[in-house]
């Protein structure tokens, strides 16, 4: 009887271990673009308060965070974004290791709640990122959370993996026991009042520094930090087509940065790299211990623009997108990643959409915080329903436009 | 040369004056007397003088720290008086001079030292109004021309109050010394230095009033203990006051001030601090000690709204004195071989440790430096100071320190990730 009751007990046991939240639980489930999360922060009123009236501002506030049965305590949270900044309904940044370095949530050190407030449908960023990974480009995991403060419901957010050394170590992975996540990090600052095409802006590090916010390895020289990118910048503007490939692709992964832009092309981004206001929203990383630089996505609210967004839309105004595909090989990559695009989305992307837009749907009209009405959300999502079918034609028309290839039936 | 240095110099010369007027002192004369500092008397008891002073600073520092190498620390100008036997006063105030390294820098008045009014007619209870130090803290209560060192220790700085409005009764009752008093908030070093968060139609909130009392005794010779220890002195100070919502503690900030090592956390509710000091001269000699702790309530202060553990600052020194010269450390010191007579004037060593640390009464789970965390990281600042004061007249003395300052952690230093620094000053006091 007693060894009855010990294997009732073992078996209990056993079974309580393995539907224990935490066990089960990793990034790759907070981030599980399938499901719509739940996330609590419990942060003092005063700080709520204070947080959304400052929310130009970027001061930290300490909060607990809920997340599927999981409480980490004394996080630090600040307001974020540059034109999505709110005070009704702020974008925020969680700093696991704000208040104690040691301190990870899921191996994390830090999330970005997206406020969506840019994007009336609520999935262009997340269905973005999901068809840049398809595409194998380096993109954060994504997918949608409800947000509650203090217990109540603060609207609907995008739940955004940090760009940081974590995920470097993600993409990167190892080599032996050496995470290759010590390289230079950059984020891309978009400078007020002063648009960037690429062009070289001289030998001091000033003008890149201030285009290139440093987010790791900051106690480093100068030199070491922006020096790289003084250089690759220089290189770039000043190498002829015929040395251009062996000079740069040290330094740059040229087939890496072709199939970014081309499939930013293809999501219609207005302002990404070939932005209509110059360069836009990317993260820059310098591998560990090389020369060669990758970009990384970063905030694709705003894509999907329209379906006939031209397919070499301002790919002569960039100096690096111009050189590059001045030389044939990466000309046909761009072509080729855009027919690739194409063939990608068209069994995917319409479902996929229509897929979040049910995930979201009620959390969407129940969020009376955000910046538009419901009709406006249900305007904006047959308007982008829309989208998948037109731009998969339009892309392949234009692409056999451009190659010579024969043109696909549907085009006009 | 910057204004500043200008204005420096000229209270350097105007320093020698006392040095060629001593002796001249009249008490009988009236008018414009030398009496320790320009005076003009107006009848008995009936007087006006003018007092002032500047300390002039040049500085190193290992590893550099941003500090300016050259300050006019503190540069004051006031006058006080007499009016009566019953009643005496003051006025004071500090002279700042812009920044010297800009051209069309200027001196400016600053803030107001002291400002008050005594009524003394009685050793046993006598009144004081207006604006001065409330009564904790032995060394914050010392007047900069008598202290060992070029600057009090941490503890004087960060938890003593300093200055306030307010009004006090102090005298003395045999060997034992009182001081009582209430003010209006809870000293300059604990005004607060950031804006409070109100929401619409909130008024803005302050400290105080604050309550403090300090009793100071001659322990050994109340006790009938005769011989050297006669001049030890002890006594026990406190200080209450409620603090408004927001992060208004006290924090720690380094040596130099160039850095919080920790930052001020939310606090609400009541304020105290507990002190106690021992002072004690034989002969050429001092040793000096004090201790104080302050206690800050954090109801309602967690990310859920809910009461926290109090916050604590915990600050003590030790410190010994030594004239080489001879001179005994009492009040007044009489420089037994003057500068002018051809001595070396008074030579002092001196020698200083120091803590002063912030932390949580909790100390239970994962400590953070969150200023709403239950347990909250401790950080310390252990300081030696070692120094020579070179006592050149009544008015003028030379301060040479070495300071030694070692950070708990290191992640929270004047330059982050550096745990220790040097630091060193040559200070020309001059005080009339």
């Amino acid at each position: 009887m007693r060894q009855l009751i010990r294997t009732g007990v073992l078996l209990i046991a056993f079974a309580l271990g393995l539907s224990s939240p935490v066990a089960a639980q990793t990034s790759d489930d907070l981030f599980n673009p399938e499901v719509l999360q739940r996330i609590d922060l419990w942060l003092n009123d005063q700080d709520w308060a204070k947080l959304k009236a400052a929310f130009q501002e970027n001061t930290y506030y300490p909060a607990d965070m809920t997340w599927n049965g999981t409480t980490v305590y004394n996080v630090g949270i600040r307001s974020r974004g540059l034109g999505s900044r709110s005070s009704t309904k702020p974008g925020l940044r969680v700093d696991f290791d704000r208040y104690n370095g040691g301190q990870h949530f899921l191996g994390l050190k830090s999330l970005v709640l997206d406020n969506l407030t840019q994007d009336r449908t609520g999935i262009k960023e997340t269905t973005a990122m999901r068809f840049f990974t398809r595409l194998g480009i380096i993109a954060p995991r994504e997918t949608h959370t409800r947000l509650y403060v203090n217990g109540s419901y603060a609207g609907l957010y995008g739940l955004v993996e940090s760009v940081d050394k974590t995920m470097m170590g993600r993409v990167f992975g190892s080599i032996g026991d050496n995470v290759q996540n010590d390289g230079y990090l950059f984020e891309y600052n978009y400078v007020l009042g002063s648009p960037w095409r690429f062009t070289y802006e001289g030998s001091a590090l000033a003008p890149y520094k201030a285009r290139f916010d440093i987010k790791t390895n900051e106690t480093h020289a100068e030199s070491a930090i922006w020096g790289p990118i003084e250089e690759l910048v220089r290189l770039v503007n000043d190498t002829s087509s015929a040395l251009f490939e062996q000079t740069i692709g040290p330094k740059l992964d040229l087939p890496a940065f072709v199939r970014y832009i081309s499939a930013q092309n293809f999501i219609a981004q207005n302002d990404g790299f070939n932005g209509y206001d110059g360069m836009n929203n990317f993260f820059f990383y310098r591998l560990e211990n090389s020369s060669k630089h990758v970009f990384i996505a970063w905030d694709e609210d705003v894509a999907f623009l329209q379906p006939d967004f031209g397919i070499t839309t301002r790919n002569e105004d960039n100096v690096l997108t111009r050189k590059t595909l001045e030389l044939p090989a990466y000309q046909s990559q761009y072509f080729s990643v855009l027919s690739e695009a194409a063939a990608s989305a068209s069994d995917w992307l319409r479902p996929e959409m229509q897929r979040q837009f049910d995930m979201i749907h009620n959390a969407m009209l129940e969020d009376t915080v955000k910046p538009y009405t419901n009709a406006e959300y249900a305007a904006d999502r047959e308007t982008l329903l829309a989208f998948p079918d037109a731009r998969i034609t339009y892309v392949r028309c234009e692409v056999a436009k451009q190659t010579g290839a024969t043109r696909p039936s549907g085009c006009q | 040369m910057t204004r500043a240095s200008t204005f420096a110099l000229i209270l350097i010369a105007l320093a020698a004056q006392p040095l060629f007027a001593q002796g001249k002192k009249d008490k009988d004369r009236r008018g414009f007397v030398w009496d320790d500092r320009p005076t003009i008397v107006f009848g008995k008891d009936v007087k006006v003088a003018v007092t002032g002073r500047a300390l002039v600073e040049w500085r190193w520092f290992d590893p550099d720290i941003g500090e300016d190498l050259f300050a006019l620390r503190a540069g004051r100008l006031g006058v006080k008086g007499e009016l009566t036997k019953h009643v005496d006063w003051e006025i004071e105030r500090e002279i700042g001079a812009g920044d010297p390294n800009k051209e069309d820098s200027r001196i400016e008045f600053g803030d107001w030292k002291d400002v008050f009014v005594r009524w003394r007619t009685y050793d046993a209870a006598r009144v004081k109004a207006g604006r001065f130090k409330i009564p904790f803290g032995l060394e914050q209560n010392t007047g900069v021309s008598e202290l060992d060192f070029a600057y009090r220790a941490l503890g004087s700085q960060k938890i003593a109050p300093g200055r306030d409005t307010g009004v006090m009764v102090s005298g003395a009752l045999g060997r034992l010394g009182y001081e009582a008093g209430i003010f209006d908030d809870d000293g300059d070093n604990a005004e607060f230095s950031e804006n409070q968060f109100v929401e619409e139609g909130q008024d803005l909130a302050h400290v105080g009033p604050s309550y403090a009392v300090r009793v100071t005794g001659d322990l050994f010779r109340a006790l009938g203990v005769d011989g050297r220890l006669r001049s030890a002195n002890l006594g026990f100070a406190y200080t209450n006051a409620d603090v408004p919502e927001g992060l208004n503690s006290l924090r720690g900030e380094s040596f130099w001030g160039t850095e919080d090592f920790f930052e001020r956390v939310y606090v609400k509710g009541r304020r105290q601090r507990f002190g106690a000091q021992f002072d004690w001269t034989p002969g050429p000699t001092s040793l000096r000690a004090e201790w104080m702790q302050s206690r800050e309530q954090r109801k309602e202060q967690s990310n859920r709204n809910q009461d926290l553990s109090d916050f604590i600052g915990n600050a003590w020194y030790v410190a010994g004195t030594w004239f080489v010269t001879g001179e005994d450390k009492d009040n007044n010191i009489k420089i037994r071989r003057p500068l002018l007579k051809g001595g070396p004037g008074a030579i002092e060593l001196a020698a200083r440790y120091e803590q002063l640390g912030f932390a949580s009464a909790s100390k239970s789970g994962t400590a953070f430096t969150n200023p709403r965390a239950d347990y909250l990281t401790p950080n310390t600042d252990s300081v030696f100071t070692f120094g020579v004061n070179w006592i050149t007249s009544k008015w003028t003395r030379v301060i040479v320190n070495a300071i030694h300052e070692d950070f708990e952690d290191a992640t929270r230093t004047p330059e982050p990730g550096t745990s220790s620094f040097w630091s060193g000053l040559v200070r020309l006091n001059i005080v009339f």
